[in-house]
């Protein structure tokens, strides 16, 4: 297209990631009436995944902003338009009920106006709001202001799915019923929240909702067991300087958990509603704290196919990039298995729970030194102090049983005890 | 302007009232006479007093009188039998006397108390007591011409010995109601006695620039006849609705009865009739109606002082009972749009023709 | 029960009435010998002679002014204009005589005015029309418009024993084209809303011809779409109105006249004054524009709410 001439051009809802479907405006970085040009963040965009900038499509001035922050929509949405060229200087809302206003100045200048077609006629009131109507993607009807008040219904966290997103009476209806039996609609029950709000946050509150889910619909089960770890801890102080693998076993263990996995792939699957898929690849999730922010679990995908230090390296790289919010929606999902290592803090003993829709979590605590009981190469029963470390394993009963638990724990456990320091 | 609105009048002689041999008429007792004139003398004294009320601000609205033309509603209501059905018209306040309305609730009704015959809903003479068989007239004229025309039909379809009356002005027979109405009657032969008051003038407007054929002439066009009388003779008007009234019985279908009066007021107490030759009103002036009947009765022995205080009296009294009425509710502003149960019929009123009295039908 | 068209079922609430009561008469042009130019009448004069089934002059004003008059002295006349059109000539009778009289004086004037209306049968402009919005405005006339045969007996039956003046809508279209159960005997239906089809998404409020319309349209719609036949204009079912709003909170108004202050026009300021709370989406119309209904086919089809039309506005609304 020329540039002479002026042209609009649309900003849209990005499919941020294969699965995604929808998104939310977190913040307009600009307003009708400024200039921006191409590639300039214009908006940031949460997709129950990540959160991202969305860089202007064109060079122009963004004359129109059709969803207002904090409001949901379907990719593929108009969220704003740029318009570039001469003619790009109207700011305001949106097109001011055109087939309305222009019959009635036509008819008040001369004659009286020819009655419109009849398709015209029809045609006014849903392809031209007329200036007393809010754009569709930002306005809540009466019934469903209504309904919303009655129900305590947060509006904010309604999905629309009318016209430009916009939030109708049967969503806010379904919002009120889900509030009692909604559904896991995501892979992740963590997700980074860009806002903090009132006294929860909203990512603890949506921590805490994904929680309150994955115990409601799991039947969770925890079974420990003891392992030593010296030889594990031998690796690691063994392990090069400049190698990454000295900041916690949870590497080592990873890999050798993956390693349990593939003699026990019963837990490396996932369990949605009836359908129980085990999958070939360990796609691994490994809880990062981001403080008081909470948690993410980014997903180091085919695992399975990396040695230790790789997985260092992996692990290193991505809690670096989740605690600057750089992680990619694919970045998030598709785990098959979760591990999380919380035991820098001291503790000994947890009950995770369980990352839907998979079947199983490993949890790492802290590694003590305890004086154990062992066989010395006499068959004496002596007591030694060693590394000890408890392992955590919770597990879905409805995909598993104790015994298999066991087995796996017992399976890793072996692994953990003969490490020679290979992968 | 014409010097004289007669000629049409005067071209056709105006039949005198019938006559017994000793030269009273054939069909009025004296106490009839009486009566006759006592209708007119309270119809002039409540419009006299109606008209003072409205210079003092207390009738809202417009005022209309039929000052000069009283005979012809008496007169013609007179004629009228207990179960005919009457249309009068906004000079007719006559009609609505003779048929028993009283005073107070007429002088009420201008006034627009709660206690008027229309409750303050209708104005001045725009009211029709339905308990004496009287309907309202609406402002569209002649429209009641049609509705008298079904009043006759309903009676004719049942076989009943009973007419239906309706006034009209002469300015009225311009509109298509009228000649729908006249075609109507006369092609079904119908019992109804149309009243043609020709009083001259319709507002401004004079007879010649309101038809090319006289209405009288034309009623023969829709297959009836026509008669002119004196309409300043309420005895002579009497007497030819009452002909008009046994043609009907007799099923000889509808009659078209021109009275030619002259309307001595303005078309409303707002109208200055500068347009009135000066002469005309002179003219008329000396037929008065009223003082024509009081000279025959005072003729007969009667104290028409007497009779004339005695109406006056009852007119203040009246007057007094209205100005204390009270003002209609504002709440009952909104009620009574639609009918509800089964309709009321319509009452009788006095027919006080002594003819009546002796169930002559 | 019997089946009989809808036409049919005007003839037999006449039939009824003159039989069962005396005071009843029928009167209009041509509806006695011939039958009347749509047969309404056929055979009457037969059964019930010329007293009761009277050709008029070609008066439309006396036809309605000889109404009144025989009304209020206690008949129970229903008149008949030939064409709904041409009750503008008797506009003034009906309006300021009928219409007033009981306000002004307590005289109720139970006639009733026959109005075959509507188009879709090239008419053209004087023969199409559906005047309903004229008398909705004039105070003191009701104005009844059924769409089936069974609402077409009963409420003629009404309005006949109403003391009120009455404006009955028969739709030209409909005359021969619906059919339905009729029960025999003589009922009233009374002057409310029917639910033609019960529905949950949507609203479409109808009257007349235009419910056939609409049930058509929305029939295979993917989703649960509520048509309701107002039946009564004046008194307007202001309840059923206002609770099927409730329930669906999308409405969809047709009107087959023309748009300006149509019935439908009365029916959205109902709406958005009584049930703003309950709308999901703005309150629409589909309606004729304002022109004379043309004659020619393609120019006809162009203006009348199709089918087509109405559909889409339903999906547009749907989908706000």
């Amino acid at each position: 297209m020329p540039a002479e001439t002026s042209s609009t051009t649309d900003v849209v809802m990005p499919q941020l990631g294969v699965s995604v479907v929808e998104g939310t405006v977190i913040r307009w970085l600009k307003q009708p009436g400024d200039h921006v040009d191409a590639d300039e963040p214009i908006c940031e965009v949460d997709t129950d995944k990540i959160v991202t900038d969305i860089p202007s499509p064109t060079t122009g001035t963004l004359t129109e902003i059709l969803v207002n922050q904090g409001t949901t929509v379907e990719v593929g949405t108009v969220l704003a338009r740029i318009t570039s060229g001469s003619a790009g200087l109207r700011a305001g809302p949106v097109g001011s009920g055109r087939a309305h206003t222009g019959l009635a100045a036509g008819a008040r200048a001369s004659s009286p106006p020819p009655a419109r077609s009849a398709e015209a006629a029809d045609a006014g009131a849903s392809h031209a709001p007329s200036p007393s109507m809010p754009v569709a993607g930002a306005y809540h009807s009466p019934v469903v202001q209504r309904l919303a008040d009655e129900r305590g219904v947060d509006l904010t966290g309604v999905v629309g799915t009318g016209r430009s997103g916009r939030v109708r009476k049967q969503d806010v209806l379904a919002a009120a019923r889900a509030s009692e039996d909604r559904p896991l609609h995501t892979e992740s029950p963590y997700r980074p929240d860009g806002e903090a709000r009132g006294q929860l946050s909203r990512m603890r509150r949506a921590i805490g909702a994904h929680m309150k889910r994955s115990l409601d619909t799991a039947a969770t089960c925890t079974t420990w067991m003891e392992a030593d770890m010296s030889r594990v801890e031998a690796a690691r102080r063994g392990a090069k300087a400049s190698s990454l693998l000295g900041v916690t076993p949870l590497p080592i263990v990873a890999r050798a958990a993956m390693d349990a996995l593939a003699e026990h792939p019963a837990l490396n699957a996932t369990l949605e509603g009836e359908r129980y898929t085990r999958h070939d690849a360990v796609h691994l999730g490994v809880a990062v704290s981001l403080g008081e922010d909470g948690l993410i679990v980014p997903v180091i995908r085919d695992a399975h196919t990396l040695t230790v230090e790789q997985l260092g390296i992996a692990i290193r790289e991505l809690a670096r990039r989740a605690r600057k919010q750089q992680l990619t929606p694919d970045e998030v999902t598709g785990g098959t298995f979760t591990v999380t290592n919380p035991g820098q803090f001291g503790s000994l003993m947890a009950t995770p729970v369980i990352n839907q829709p998979q079947v199983a979590i490993l949890d790492l605590e802290a590694v003590v030194k305890r004086a154990i009981v062992i066989e010395d190469d006499d068959g004496n029963d002596v007591i030694e102090i060693r590394p000890q470390t408890i392992l955590g394993l919770s597990w879905d009963h409805r995909a598993l049983d104790g015994a298999q638990a066991a087995q796996f724990l017992g399976a890793l456990r072996r692994r953990l005890e003969s490490w020679n320091g290979r992968s | 302007m014409e010097t004289s609105s007669l000629r049409p009048a005067e071209a056709r002689p105006v039949p005198a009232a019938p006559e017994d041999a000793a030269g009273a008429p054939a069909h009025l007792t004296t106490a009839d006479r009486i009566e006759l004139l006592r209708a007119m003398l309270l119809m002039r004294a409540i419009e006299a007093r109606a008209l003072a009320l409205y210079r003092q601000g207390r009738v809202p609205g417009s005022f209309y009188d039929g000052f000069g033309q009283e005979a012809v509603s008496v007169g013609a209501a007179f004629a009228l039998g207990p179960r005919d059905r009457l249309c009068p018209l906004h000079r007719d306040l006559g009609a609505h006397l003779v048929r028993g309305v009283a005073p107070a609730r007429i002088l009420a009704q201008y006034m627009g108390r709660a206690s008027g015959v229309t409750g303050g809903r209708d104005g001045n003479v725009h009211f029709g007591d339905p308990a004496s068989g009287v309907i309202g007239m609406v402002s569209m004229l002649p429209d009641m011409m049609c509705v008298a025309t079904g009043m006759a039909m309903a009676f004719k379809l049942r076989g009943e010995p009973r007419v239906a009356l309706t006034w009209f002005g002469d300015g009225a027979t311009s509109r298509g109601d009228f000649h729908e109405a006249m075609n109507w009657a006369g092609v079904q032969r119908l019992p109804v006695v149309f009243v043609l008051e020709n009083n001259q003038f319709a507002y401004s407007t004079p007879l010649s620039k309101q038809f090319a054929v006289d209405p009288v002439e034309r009623a023969r066009a829709y297959g009836f006849p026509g008669v002119t009388v004196d309409g300043n003779d309420v005895e002579a008007v009497f007497e030819a609705v009452l002909e008009a009234r046994v043609r009907a019985l007799a099923g000889e279908g509808p009659t078209l009865v021109e009275a030619v009066t002259m309307r001595m007021h303005g078309h409303a107490a707002h109208d200055d009739m500068r347009y009135v030759p000066p002469g005309l009103l002179a003219e008329w002036g000396e037929r008065d109606p009223i003082e024509r009947q009081q000279q025959r009765v005072a003729e007969l022995g009667i104290d028409v002082d007497a009779l004339r205080a005695a109406v006056d009296a009852e007119v203040e009294a009246a007057a007094a009972e209205a100005s204390a009425a009270p003002m209609p509710d504002p709440a009952d502003a909104v009620r009574g749009v639609f009918a509800e149960g089964e309709p009321v019929p319509l009452g009788d009123g006095r027919a006080p023709w002594s003819g009546f009295v002796e169930a002559l039908s | 029960m019997p089946t009989m068209t809808y036409l049919e079922a005007i003839s037999d609430a006449l039939r009824e009435q003159l039989r069962a009561d005396e005071r009843v008469f029928v009167m209009g042009e041509d509806v006695s010998a011939f039958g009347g130019a749509f047969k309404v009448t056929d055979g009457f004069v037969e059964e019930f002679g010329e007293q009761r089934v009277i050709d008029t002059p070609l008066a439309e004003a006396a036809i309605i002014g000889t109404a009144v008059g025989a009304a209020v002295v206690g008949m129970r006349p229903v008149c008949e204009m030939q064409f709904a059109d041409f009750v503008a000539c008797g506009f003034d009778q009906l309006v300021n005589v009928a219409g007033k009289a009981h306000y002004r004086f307590g005289l109720a004037v139970p006639i009733v005015v026959r109005l075959p209306s509507g188009g879709g049968f090239s008419g053209g402009p004087f023969h199409s029309q559906n005047p309903e919005a004229w008398f909705m405005h004039a105070p003191g006339i009701k104005v009844l418009a059924p769409s089936i045969a069974e609402d077409a007996k009963g409420l003629l039956t009404a309005a006949i024993r109403d003391p009120n003046p009455v404006v009955f809508l028969e739709h030209k279209h409909l005359y021969r084209r619906v059919k339905g159960e009729v029960p025999p005997g003589i009922y009233e239906t009374p002057m409310t809303a029917r639910v033609a089809r019960e529905g949950s998404d949507l609203t479409v409020i109808a009257y007349g011809a235009m419910v056939h319309a609409a049930l058509e349209a929305t029939e295979q719609l993917d989703a649960s779409v509520e048509v309701l036949d107002l039946r009564s204009l004046v008194p307007l079912d202001e309840a059923a109105i206002l609770a099927s709003v409730a329930k669906t909170s999308k409405v969809l108004i047709v009107d087959e006249a023309n748009e300006t202050c149509a019935a439908g026009a009365q029916v959205a300021a109902l709406i958005a004054e009584r049930a703003f709370e309950q709308l999901d989406g703005p309150i629409r119309r589909v309606a004729t524009p304002d022109v004379p209904i043309p004659f020619s086919p393609p120019l006809e089809q162009a203006v009348l709410p199709s089918v087509d039309r109405i559909r889409d506005a339903c999906r547009d609304l749907l989908d706000y």
